[in-house]
């Protein structure tokens, strides 16, 4: 051929169909969203949860610790101690057993202890001062949230040394020392001013008014509850937090042969685990039966292992003194079902009565506060210092809050309640406080039915090891082992993440339209490509973890 | 955590396939594992619309809409044409959806694999006529509606992943959309043993003709394969079977009751759709 060639312009395809906005078809577009997780939703000093433990999974575990301490600043102790109500929520729980949320609690707690991790000193200095009246649980959490905020804080403690419960109550067993010592001084670094030995009364609020802005009344319950049954000056009877104490001061009091301890809280399993140790034969009474005792399971489990005999669902009716030893003379009862919320009423059941023999009766049926002294100054109520929401008593500049405010006796309760009362304090003192990134109020909490469990093969939990019994008994070392870090990796993968996206990519990967990008401008790592996005929902579907929602769109 | 797969970004957004398409999702991890060096050759079918109506295409590659009975011979034409003119590395993809395989296309699949031609071939099976109003075909497995079985198809489904099996050809796979990551690798694969027609079967539910949720296409896979009715198989030259996801413990009533073109069956249908996955899970398994 000769000539030029001629070539035939394409006709077909000459542009691609990006150009066209099949989003337009749409009525729903799915977003990508922070939901509260059902853990969050129960924890007491509100952490959240899934942020940390995604953090141990990703070996973060620094990160993992400051995630955990903007809530808590006690996590070895708390990670012992907690009544985890957290694990009872977990969206796992039906599944394959709930995540041992506590158990990384201590293992991330611990190792901040043991590689040495500081917080950093606040960033502002106010003038303002701020006394807080104990340091146990409540105290230590107020007083940590008041002095990274730049406050100036005092605690006073009648103890020697700080801890409150954590220090004089808890055994050796459960939460060592050393763990408390470690963390109470980590708190103390930050700037905080320690009076210890010193028990403040309502007398000395004239002279904490003249130095201080305000007031924090965390001195916890330390006046045990009697039964009426037990004379009150029988040397035989015995009061649980006395007895806890005497034997956390290595003075332990004088036990007989035959010990009975009657309550079925965590007090009570501490009483009989430490006197346990002690070489005496111990058995349990207990008002509620085994399932509703308020101790966790676990705690009732280790002393019945240790060889303490539980009677639950019973009560005393009467003591006899067979000079020497006492004859309890007890009944087996239910609980009256229609009863308003805290008031507990047993209905005896004929025909069960029982004796029981002991030489050492010791009872733990609970502790009020002290408030001799601080009444007339603070409004007093049902035995408490009255607070309102804000942990504002009745008068103006005194806060309180812990065992001393609130009937909700437990530890972690308490660190959220400093944690919440601080922020109070805060306010009052004319502060601005940063508002912490909660969820917003229409979040929806994370229900088993958004996971989609295809992508969480079952896994069985794991809990810490137990020292065998044989050998944990003979002595006061602590009962459970922390979390290997294999243990600890292998809990943390079980983790849904509910409601907290982790960057599987899974929305982006199931989209037909390719209308979900990673972005790291976006501030949940994706981009919905609204131009494209035809509203199906399979990037909802395909969420392992909840961490999406739908926004209805009207046209 | 998460699936790990690598995409060239082929096939675009924009195209016509409807909300939470399955055949589209499956296409774009053929074509983005394919990438860029690559024709595809596509008969009429719902493929041919989500390729983008001229002249704009979501494809990013040259296509071929042939005859729906020609895909196969029109895309050996097309490697045959490349090769003697000296390209032996474009791959040459014919994308058909199961009525242009199992039933019009077929003859010329089974005269493409005997000459052994060198293509691959995709079928994305979403079990009927879905483009035109959901007739049946010979995928559609038993008992299930479409508009041409309102009572339900009493036949089963033709096994042609066996068949093409029984050519001898070089690879077969059986994949679907809810294994993503398991699809793209058998693309990968299919690509790697070249010289010969590869083979996959690319299960995908249409949601409008099987009545499932927009959002339900990789679940609704996945329950497929959990259940044993579409066990994720492949099989080199004729021989070598691996299985890679089977039945987990799930029953056909898992399947079947989510989906409305199954809504009109008994118990004692169930029982024997039940039956019949059982006894090709019993005689599929032998072969592993």
């Amino acid at each position: 051929m000769t000539g030029t060639v001629k070539r035939v312009p394409s006709i077909w395809t000459t542009g691609s169909t990006d150009i066209l906005n099949t989003g337009t078809w749409r009525t729903a577009i799915a977003v990508h969203e922070h939901r509260p997780a059902p853990c969050y939703g129960v924890c007491p000093v509100d952490g959240d949860i899934p942020v940390w433990v995604q953090q141990i999974r990703n070996e973060k575990f620094k990160e993992a610790w400051q995630t955990l301490v903007e809530n808590n600043p006690i996590p070895a102790a708390i990670g012992r101690t907690c009544h985890r109500p957290c694990e009872g929520a977990c969206n796992r729980t039906e599944y394959d057993g709930a995540v041992s949320i506590n158990a990384l609690e201590q293992y991330v707690g611990d190792m901040a202890i043991r590689e040495g991790w500081e917080f950093p000193a606040p960033s502002d200095e106010l003038d303002q001062k701020v006394a807080v009246i104990g340091g146990g649980p409540a105290g230590l959490s107020c007083a940590y949230q008041l002095r990274r905020k730049g406050v100036q804080v005092t605690i006073f403690d009648a103890n020697p040394e700080l801890g409150g419960v954590l220090r004089y109550g808890v055994p050796e067993f459960r939460l060592p020392k050393k763990m408390v010592a470690a963390e109470t001084k980590r708190i103390v670094d930050l700037g905080i001013e320690v009076v210890t030995g010193r028990k403040l009364t309502g007398e000395d609020l004239g002279e904490l008014d003249q130095g201080y802005s305000a007031i924090f009344i965390a001195f916890g319950a330390h006046e045990p509850k009697r039964l009426p049954q037990f004379s009150k000056d029988d040397s035989r009877v015995l009061d649980g937090i006395t007895f806890l104490r005497s034997v956390r001061l290595d003075a332990p009091m004088e036990l007989g042969r035959k010990v009975l301890v009657v309550g079925g809280g965590s007090v009570a399993m501490d009483v009989a685990g430490s006197a346990l140790r002690l070489a005496r034969q111990v058995e349990i009474l207990a008002l509620e039966g085994r399932e509703v005792m308020p101790a966790p399971e676990d705690e009732i489990e280790d002393v019945i292992e240790e060889g303490a005999i539980l009677n639950d669902g019973a009560m005393v009716k009467a003591v006899e003194d067979l000079s020497g030893t006492l004859l309890l003379h007890c009944i087996k009862v239910e609980l009256d079902q229609d009863v308003p919320p805290g008031v507990i009423r047993p209905i005896e059941i004929a025909g069960t009565e029982f004796t029981l023999e002991a030489d050492t009766v010791i009872l733990a049926v609970g502790q009020d506060p002290e408030l001799v002294d601080w009444e007339g100054r603070v409004q007093v109520a049902r035995g408490m210092v009255e607070v309102d929401n804000d942990y504002r008593t009745s008068r103006v500049g005194i806060f309180a809050a812990g065992d001393v405010a609130s009937s909700e006796r437990f530890v972690a309760t308490a660190v959220g309640d400093g944690k919440r009362a601080a922020n109070s304090i805060v306010r009052y003192l004319g502060q601005k406080i940063v508002v912490e990134e909660g969820f917003a109020d229409e979040a929806k909490e994370v229900a088993i039915d958004d996971i989609n469990t295809f992508y969480f093969p079952t896994q069985e939990p794991g809990e810490r090891d137990k020292v065998a019994v044989e050998i944990r008994k003979f002595g006061f070392d602590e009962i459970r082992l922390g979390l290997t870090d294999a243990q600890a990796f292998d809990q943390s993968k079980r983790c849904f993440s509910c409601g907290s996206c982790i960057e599987c990519d899974n929305c982006s990967i199931f989209c037909p339209d390719m209308a979900i990008i990673k972005d790291s401008d976006a501030p949940l790592y994706y981009k919905v490509l609204e131009q494209y996005c035809k509203g199906c929902g399979c990037c909802l579907e395909e969420c392992p973890r909840g961490a999406m929602g739908v926004k209805e769109e009207t046209k | 955590m998460g699936y790990e797969i690598n995409e060239e970004k082929v096939f675009s957004s924009g195209h016509a396939a409807c909300p939470g398409c399955s055949e589209a999702l499956a296409i774009r991890f053929v074509l983005n594992t394919l990438g860029r060096d690559a024709i595809a050759v596509v008969p009429p079918s719902c493929i041919a619309i989500i390729s983008g109506p001229q002249p704009l295409s979501s494809m990013g590659i040259p296509v071929y809409q042939t005859t729906l009975e020609a895909s196969a011979a029109s895309a050996a034409g097309i490697k045959r044409a490349l090769v003697s003119k000296g390209n032996d590395h474009t791959n040459v993809v014919a994308i058909a959806g199961d009525g242009g395989t199992y039933d019009i296309g077929f003859q010329a699949l089974s005269a493409a694999a005997e000459r052994n031609e060198d293509i691959i071939y995709i079928c994305l099976d979403n079990e009927g006529y879905m483009n035109t109003g959901s007739q049946k075909s010979s995928a559609t497995p038993s008992m299930a509606f479409t508009t041409s079985t309102p009572a339900g198809k009493l036949s089963p489904k033709k096994n042609v992943p066996e068949i093409m099996v029984a050519h001898n050809i070089p690879y077969m796979a059986t994949a679907t959309i809810g294994y993503p990551d398991d699809l793209a690798r058998k693309v990968k694969r299919a690509m790697e043993i070249k010289g010969g027609l590869r083979f996959i079967n690319i299960l995908t539910p249409c949601l409008t003709g099987w009545g499932v949720p927009d959002s339900a296409g990789p679940k609704t896979s996945r329950l497929a394969v959990q259940s044993g009715i579409y066990p994720l198989y492949e099989v080199e030259n004729g021989e070598f079977y691996t299985l890679n996801y089977g039945p987990n413990g799930l029953s056909v009533a898992d399947y079947v009751t989510t989906q409305k073109r199954y809504r009109h069956l008994s118990l004692e249908n169930i029982e024997l759709i039940q039956a019949e996955v059982d006894h090709d899970w019993a005689r599929l398994q032998k072969k592993f």
